[in-house]
C-alpha cells in the first residue's frame, strides 16, 4: 500500500479511538460501495460559548496522492459565509498551505480542530471571500446576524 | 519580580528545595529559577554528591535530578577517569537507597540519571544491563570493565532478591524508553543504538525471572513492571528492524511466559496491554506457534469465564481489557479467521460478534460495542477486497461461513441501536444522547459495507423484519428496522426488484397509523418513518401513488415542534423531485400551506422550505393560463404580508399582537419583552421577502433549454398576465426596500431574488427584463447597505446577459457602467470597502473582455482615467481581494485585441500611457511589496506584460531602476541582479517558470529571513 493510504488508515483508526465531542469524519464511500480513504466527509460543530454554537458544519476533505507530504484541502459543503473560506467553500488556512504551516506530522483531529478554530476567530490578514471579510471588517453587528442565520441553516441534529 | 539571590549555604539549599515541593507553593518559579542557576553552576556536581545521601526523599530527588543536568550538560568535560568513578558512585548511591529504605521515587530518579549516563558514555558502559545486575547481586558499584570473571546473566539474576530485581527492571524500562527517544537514523546515536542491542540478551535473563511467577511469597510484585518493560523493549525491536537476530528472536521466546500471566487475575489488566499493543501495532512479532498458543488460551474455560463478565459485566468498573484483546487478535488475524472453516476459529468469530450482544445501553454502559463494530467493519471490507481479487472457487468454499457471522453482527447491531425507553434517555448526558447518536452513524456504515456483499436479499431482510416488527407493534424495533433500510437509501439503484421490496413498506399499515392525530406511533417512530420517506423520495418519484399519502403525512407533521424542520425538508424534496408528477397537487398544497399558518407561525426555515416545494410544483404545470393564476394564489399570500410590513413601519399603532399576522414578526418566537412595532415590521418584511426568494428559487427549471443568441428577444412578446406579475413583484420589492432603507439583510434577499432569475432562460415570474434589472441597479445611490453585494449581483447580471441573446446587451452595459464607476469614484479610497473595489473591477474587467467599445466610450472620459488609475491604485494596495481583481484586470487589458479597428489606436495610446505605471506597480510589488500568497496572481500580469508589449523590457528597466521609493529592494539588490531578472522573465515569455522566477526574486528582494523554515 502507498504510503498515503497507510497513513489515511491510521489515521482512521485513530480518529475512531479518539475525536474531539460533536465532530465526524469519514471515508466516503464510492459507487460500489468500496471505501475511498482519499475522501473524506466531516463535521464541524460551532464552539460553545460563541456565536458559531449550535451549528454542524459538512466539510470534505480530499487528500492528494502526494498526502502526507502535500496537505490536503478542505471544503466546506456547501460554501460557508466565512472572511476565510473561498466562495468555492476551500479553506484558506495556514496550516493547510504547503507553503505555509502545513507539516506531515499535522493529524486529521488537528485540521478541523483548525478550522474550528478559525470559524470564531477569522483571520483578517488572508481574506478568502469580499462579503463576509468586508462585513466583519466594516458591520459586526450584521456579521454575528448572519452568522446566526448560517448556524441555524446548518443546525446540528 | 526580582530573581532570588544564590543561597550561601548548603542550608539554604535545602530549605529552597523544601519549598519547592511544598504543596501550593506560589512562588514555584522563582525558586525554580534559583535551583537551576545552581544546577548549572560548577558546583553542582558537588552539590548532588552531598545531597544524595540526606534523609529527606525529596532533597535525594532533588540530588540525583541534579545529577542528571550535569550529565546533560557538562558531560563533555568530564574526564573517561572521571566519568568512570562517577558511574560507580551512581550505582552505589542507587543501592545505598535501596538499603537504606528511602522512597521508590528517588531509586527510579537515581536509574534514570544511570539511563542518562548510558546515553553519553555508552562506550564505557556498553553492557550496562549485565554489569547493573552484577552489582546489584554485590550490593556496591564496581568499574565498568570488572565483569571479565563475573558469572552468567541469568545465574546473576536468579541470585537478585525481590527488590533489587524490582530495580534492575525499573532500569530496564527507563533505558529502552529514555534511548527510544533519540533518533535511531541520527549519527550521533548510531553507536548508542547499536550498543542498546546488545543488552538485549540480558534483557530476555532479567524478564524470564521477573515475569515468572514469584518464587518468594513477597508483597512486592514485580511481573506488573516487568510485563511494561517487555512492551517497552518489544515496540523498540521493531523500530530497531535491522536487528532481528539480537534482539527480536530472544525477546520472542518470553511470549509463552507472557502467556503465562494471563492466569493471574491480578495481572490481567497488563498482560491484555501487552497482547493487545502488540498485536495491534506489531503483528509479525508473533509465530504461527504463538498464534497457535492465543488460539487455544481464547478457547479454554477461563476465556469463557471471562467472555461471559464482559458480556453480563459492568464495563465501567471492570473494565474490557479481555474483550480489546479478542478484538486485537481477531483484527490482527483477519484474513486468516476470515477464511477459516475450522470449528475453533469458528467459535471464536461467534464471540466476536457477540461482543455486539453485550449487556446494557449504547455507549455509557456497553464500551466494547464500539471497538467491536470497528473490528467488524475492518472485516467486511477485507470481505469486499478478497471477493473481488480471489478465486471464486476459493472464495465459495469461504463465504457462507462469513456470511454467517454477518447475520449475527447485523442482528445484534439492530437490536443495539433501539432506542432506549424515553425515560431512560431523559437520564442521559450530552455526551452519552450524542455518542448513541455516534454509533447508530457506524452502524449506518457498517450495513452499507455488507449491501456491497448482499445486495437485494439484504433489503428483503429488513423489509421483512419491517412488516414483522409492524404486525407485533414493536416501536422500537420498527424505529430500528426503518433506520436501517433509510441509512440503505443511497445504496439501491433504480430497478423493479428493490422497488418490489420497497414497496411493502410504503404500502404497509405503519403510515396510515402515522396519520392517526391521536395514534399509538411514538415520535422517534414518527421522526425516523419521515425521514425515510425522504430518503426514498426517487422510489416516490417512479410509485407517484404513494406519493399523495405520504405529502399528506409531511404536511401534517410541519406544525410539530420537532418534526415540523425535517418534515418541511422532507416536502422541499419530494416536490422539488417529483415537480411534474404532482402538478395537480398544486393548489392543494397552497390551502395545506394556508391551513398551518392561519392555525399557527411556522418555523421561518421551515416555512420557506414550504414556500421553496410548492413553487418547484407551480413551476412544472404545463400550461402557463394555468400556471400563472396559481403562481398568483401563493405570490398573494406573500405580498399581504410584505404590505402588512410596509404598513406597520409607517404606521406603528396599527399593531396587534393578538393577530397572528403580526406574530410572524416575533423572532425568537417567544420573547421576554415584546419588540418595537418597527422591529417587528422588519422581521415580518424579512421573513416575507425571504419567503418570496425561496418561491424565486422554487420557480427555477430544472430542464435545460437550448439559447438562440441570435434571436431578438423581442421576437417573443410576454404573456400580459407575466408581464403584470412581473411589474408587480418588482414595485412590491421596491417598496419594501425603500421602507426599510437601512436593512442590508433585505437588499441581501432581493439580490438573491434576482440571481434566481438570471440562471433561467425560459420566461417566469421572476425571469425580468433586462431593462428592468438595469433600471433598478442604476438607481441606486452610493449610501444603500450592502453596495458590495449589489455590485456582486451586477456582475451575475452581465454574465446571465452575456448568455443570452446579444442584440441588448451593449445598451445595458453602457447604462450600468457610468453607475458601477461613479460608485468607485464615490468610494475613492479602496480600502473602504473591499467588497466595493472588488466587485466593481470584476465588473468594469467582465464588460471589457467582451466590449471594450463600451469601456472606451465611457463618458466623460475623465471617468476613465480615474477607474485605470483607481485600479493601480488598488494594485499598489495592501487589501489582497481587491488586488486580486486589479492583477486580473490588468492582465486582461495588456492583452487586449478589439475586433473593432477603430479601437485599436485607443488602446495602444492608452498603454503607452498606462504601461510605465504598470510596470512601476508590478516591480513595487515583485520587489517586496506584495504577499508572497500574491506572487502567482501578480506574475500574470507581468507575463502579458513581456509577451504583449514590445516596450515592456523598457518599462520594467525603467521601473527597477526607481531611486524614489517605486522599487523597494533598491539597497538590498544590485543593479546585475536587477537586470538579470528582467532577462530571464522576457526571455521565459510567458511560461509558467516565470512564477518561480518572480518568487526568487521577491525572496532575494525580501531578504531570505523570509524563507519559512518548517
Amino acid at each position: 500500500m502507498s504510503l498515503c493510504q497507510n497513513r489515511l488508515q491510521e489515521e482512521r483508526k485513530q480518529w475512531r479511538k479518539d475525536h474531539p465531542f460533536g465532530f465526524y469524519a469519514r471515508p466516503q464511500k464510492n459507487a460500489q460501495g468500496v471505501l475511498d480513504l482519499k475522501v473524506w466527509e466531516c463535521g464541524i460543530p460551532g464552539k460553545a460559548n460563541t456565536i458559531w454554537e449550535g451549528g454542524l458544519f459538512k466539510l470534505v476533505v480530499t487528500f492528494p496522492d502526494e498526502y502526507p507530504t502535500k496537505p490536503p484541502k478542505c471544503k466546506f459543503h456547501p460554501p460557508l459565509f466565512h472572511p476565510n473560506v473561498y466562495p468555492s467553500g476551500t479553506v484558506c488556512l495556514s496550516i493547510l498551505n504547503e507553503e505555509e504551516a502545513w507539516k506531515p506530522a499535522i493529524t486529521i483531529k488537528q485540521i478541523l480542530l483548525g478550522v474550528q478554530d478559525l470559524l470564531d476567530d477569522p483571520n483578517p490578514e488572508s481574506p478568502a471571500q469580499a462579503e463576509a471579510y468586508n462585513m466583519f471588517k466594516k458591520d459586526r453587528a450584521e456579521y454575528e446576524r448572519r452568522i446566526k442565520r448560517v448556524v441555524r441553516e446548518n443546525a446540528a441534529p | 519580580m526580582e530573581p532570588l539571590p544564590l543561597p550561601t549555604s548548603l542550608a539554604e539549599v535545602e530549605v529552597l528545595i523544601k519549598e519547592l515541593y511544598r504543596p501550593f507553593q506560589q512562588d514555584v518559579a522563582r525558586i525554580q529559577d534559583v535551583l537551576h542557576r545552581l544546577q548549572k553552576s560548577p558546583e553542582g556536581w558537588q552539590l548532588a554528591q552531598t545531597l544524595i545521601s540526606h534523609q529527606e526523599d525529596e532533597i535525594r530527588f532533588f540530588a540525583a535530578l541534579t545529577l542528571m543536568i550535569k550529565l546533560n550538560r557538562d558531560s563533555a568535560s568530564l574526564s573517561e577517569d572521571d566519568a568512570k568513578g562517577l558511574l560507580e558512585s551512581i550505582i552505589n548511591w542507587t543501592i545505598q537507597s535501596l538499603n537504606d529504605g528511602a522512597g521508590a521515587i528517588v531509586t527510579r530518579k537515581l536509574c534514570s540519571a544511570l539511563v542518562t549516563y548510558f546515553v553519553h558514555f555508552s562506550h564505557l558502559w556498553p553492557s550496562c544491563v549485565r554489569h547493573f545486575i552484577y552489582c546489584l547481586d554485590l550490593g556496591r558499584g564496581t568499574r565498568a570493565d570488572s565483569l571479565d570473571d563475573a558469572l552468567t546473566t541469568s545465574i546473576l539474576v536468579e541470585k537478585l532478591d525481590c527488590q533489587k530485581l524490582k530495580v534492575a527492571v525499573w532500569f530496564a524500562s527507563t533505558l529502552v524508553e529514555e534511548v527510544g527517544k533519540t533518533d535511531m537514523n541520527s549519527a550521533a546515536y548510531l553507536e548508542l543504538h547499536g550498543r542498546l542491542v546488545k543488552n538485549g540478551s540480558d534483557i530476555v535473563c532479567l524478564l524470564a525471572r521477573s515475569l515468572a511467577p514469584p518464587t518468594e511469597n513477597s508483597a512486592t510484585k514485580i511481573q506488573t513492571d516487568a510485563l511494561s518493560c517487555y512492551l517497552a523493549w518489544i515496540l523498540y525491536a521493531q523500530r530497531a528492524s535491522s536487528n532481528t537476530d539480537l534482539l527480536v528472536t530472544p525477546l520472542r521466546q518470553l511470549v509463552d511466559l507472557a502467556i503465562q500471566c494471563f492466569a493471574d487475575e491480578d495481572l490481567l489488566h497488563a498482560t491484555a496491554e501487552v497482547f493487545s499493543d502488540v498485536l495491534s501495532n506489531y503483528s509479525s512479532f508473533f509465530t504461527e506457534e504463538h498464534y497457535s498458543s492465543l488460539a487455544a488460551l481464547f478457547d479454554s474455560q477461563w476465556a469463557a469465564q471471562h467472555y461471559q463478565q464482559l458480556i453480563q459485566g459492568n464495563h465501567a468498573e471492570d473494565g474490557i481489557s479481555f474483550g480489546l484483546l479478542m478484538l486485537a487478535y481477531g483484527d490482527a488475524r483477519v484474513q486468516e479467521l476470515m477464511k477459516a472453516t475450522d470449528d475453533r476459529s469458528r467459535r471464536f468469530m461467534a464471540s466476536l460478534s457477540g461482543l455486539l450482544a453485550a449487556n446494557g445501553y449504547l455507549v455509557g454502559e456497553d464500551a466494547i460495542f464500539v471497538p467491536a463494530l470497528e473490528f467488524w467493519l475492518t472485516f467486511i471490507e477485507t470481505m469486499i477486497d478478497t471477493s473481488y481479487s480471489d478465486d471464486e472457487s476459493e472464495t465459495r468454499v469461504w463465504k457462507p461461513y462469513a456470511e454467517e457471522h454477518l447475520k449475527a453482527v447485523v442482528l445484534n447491531c439492530w437490536r443495539k441501536v433501539q432506542w432506549p425507553p424515553a425515560e431512560v434517555f431523559a437520564e442521559w448526558d450530552l455526551q452519552e444522547r450524542v455518542s448513541f447518536g455516534d454509533a447508530r452513524k457506524d452502524v449506518a456504515d457498517m450495513l452499507q459495507s455488507v449491501f456491497t456483499l448482499e445486495g437485494l436479499s439484504f433489503i428483503s431482510y429488513f423489509t421483512n423484519l419491517f412488516l414483522q416488527s409492524l404486525a407485533a407493534q414493536s416501536w422500537a424495533e420498527l424505529e430500528a428496522t426503518a433506520f436501517c433500510l433509510s441509512s440503505l437509501s443511497d445504496c439501491i439503484s433504480e430497478d423493479d426488484k428493490y422497488d418490489g421490496e420497497l414497496s411493502k413498506v410504503f404500502a404497509s399499515g405503519l403510515f396510515d397509523l402515522l396519520g392517526e392525530a391521536q395514534g399509538p406511533i411514538p415520535l422517534r417512530l414518527r421522526q425516523t418513518a419521515l425521514s425515510l420517506i425522504e430518503r426514498y423520495c426517487d422510489y416516490f418519484e417512479r410509485h407517484s401513488e404513494f406519493l399523495p399519502n405520504a405529502l399528506n403525512l409531511l404536511f401534517a407533521a410541519v406544525g410539530d415542534p420537532v418534526l415540523g424542520g425535517p418534515a418541511a425538508r422532507s416536502i422541499s424534496t419530494l416536490c422539488s423531485s417529483c415537480r411534474s408528477i404532482l402538478t395537480g397537487e398544486a393548489g392543494a398544497f397552497i390551502n395545506h400551506y394556508q391551513t398551518i399558518r392561519e392555525r399557527q407561525v411556522l418555523d421561518s426555515l421551515a416555512e420557506e422550505k414550504i414556500i421553496l416545494a410548492i413553487a418547484s410544483v407551480i413551476q412544472s404545470i404545463p400550461d402557463e393560463n394555468q400556471r400563472l393564476p396559481t403562481f398568483e394564489e401563493l405570490y398573494t399570500v406573500l405580498k399581504k404580508d410584505l404590505q402588512l410590513a410596509v404598513q406597520l413601519k409607517a404606521q406603528p399603532e396599527i399593531l396587534n399582537l393578538s393577530h397572528p399576522a403580526f406574530l410572524r414578526g416575533l423572532d425568537p418566537p417567544n420573547p421576554q419583552q415584546p419588540p418595537s412595532a418597527e422591529e417587528i415590521s422588519l422581521q415580518i418584511a424579512l421573513r416575507s421577502t425571504r419567503c418570496l426568494a425561496s418561491m424565486a428559487k422554487g420557480m427555477q427549471d430544472v430542464k435545460e433549454y437550448p439559447v438562440d443568441l441570435e434571436s431578438d428577444p423581442q421576437d417573443r412578446p410576454l404573456n400580459s398576465k407575466l408581464s403584470t406579475l412581473q411589474s408587480d413583484i418588482m414595485s412590491v420589492l421596491i417598496d419594501i426596500q425603500r421602507s426599510f432603507s437601512t436593512s442590508g439583510e433585505v437588499i441581501e434577499i432581493i439580490c438573491n431574488i434576482f440571481r434566481a432569475g438570471f440562471s433561467e432562460t425560459e420566461p417566469g415570474p421572476f425571469i425580468f427584463p433586462a431593462s428592468v434589472i438595469t433600471d433598478y441597479f442604476v438607481q441606486q445611490p452610493f449610501e444603500t447597505p450592502r453596495m458590495g453585494a449589489l455590485l456582486s449581483t451586477a456582475c451575475s447580471f452581465v454574465g446571465s446577459l452575456y448568455r443570452g441573446p446579444t442584440a441588448y446587451v451593449p445598451s445595458q452595459l453602457a447604462r450600468l457602467l457610468p453607475w458601477v464607476v461613479n460608485l468607485l469614484h464615490t468610494l475613492s479610497i479602496p480600502e473602504n470597502d473591499t467588497e466595493i473595489s472588488q466587485n466593481g473591477i470584476c465588473f468594469v474587467d467582465k464588460v471589457m473582455s467582451k466590449y471594450p467599445e463600451v469601456l472606451f466610450q465611457l463618458q466623460p472620459s475623465q471617468h476613465l482615467e480615474f477607474f485605470f488609475l483607481f485600479t493601480i491604485k488598488v494594485l499598489q494596495g495592501k487589501e489582497p481581494l481587491p488586488k486580486a481583481a486589479a492583477a486580473d484586470f490588468w492582465s486582461n487589458f495588456i492583452s487586449l485585441k478589439p475586433t473593432d479597428p477603430s479601437l485599436a489606436p485607443t488602446v495602444a495610446n492608452a498603454m503607452n500611457h498606462l504601461g510605465p505605471l504598470i510596470a512601476q506597480t508590478l516591480i513595487s510589488n515583485i520587489g517586496g511589496n506584495a504577499a508572497r500568497s500574491e506572487l502567482d496572481k501578480l506574475s500574470e500580469p507581468l507575463k502579458k506584460l513581456v509577451t504583449q508589449q514590445v516596450r515592456a523590457q523598457a518599462w520594467l528597466e525603467a521601473a527597477l531602476s526607481d531611486e524614489s521609493g517605486a522599487f523597494p529592494a533598491a539597497e538590498r539588490v544590485s543593479v546585475a541582479e536587477r537586470w538579470a531578472f528582467v532577462k530571464k522573465v522576457v526571455a521565459l515569455r510567458g511560461q509558467r517558470q516565470t512564477n518561480q522566477v518572480v518568487r526568487d526574486f521577491w525572496l532575494l528582494c525580501r531578504g531570505s529571513s523570509f524563507a519559512y523554515v518548517s
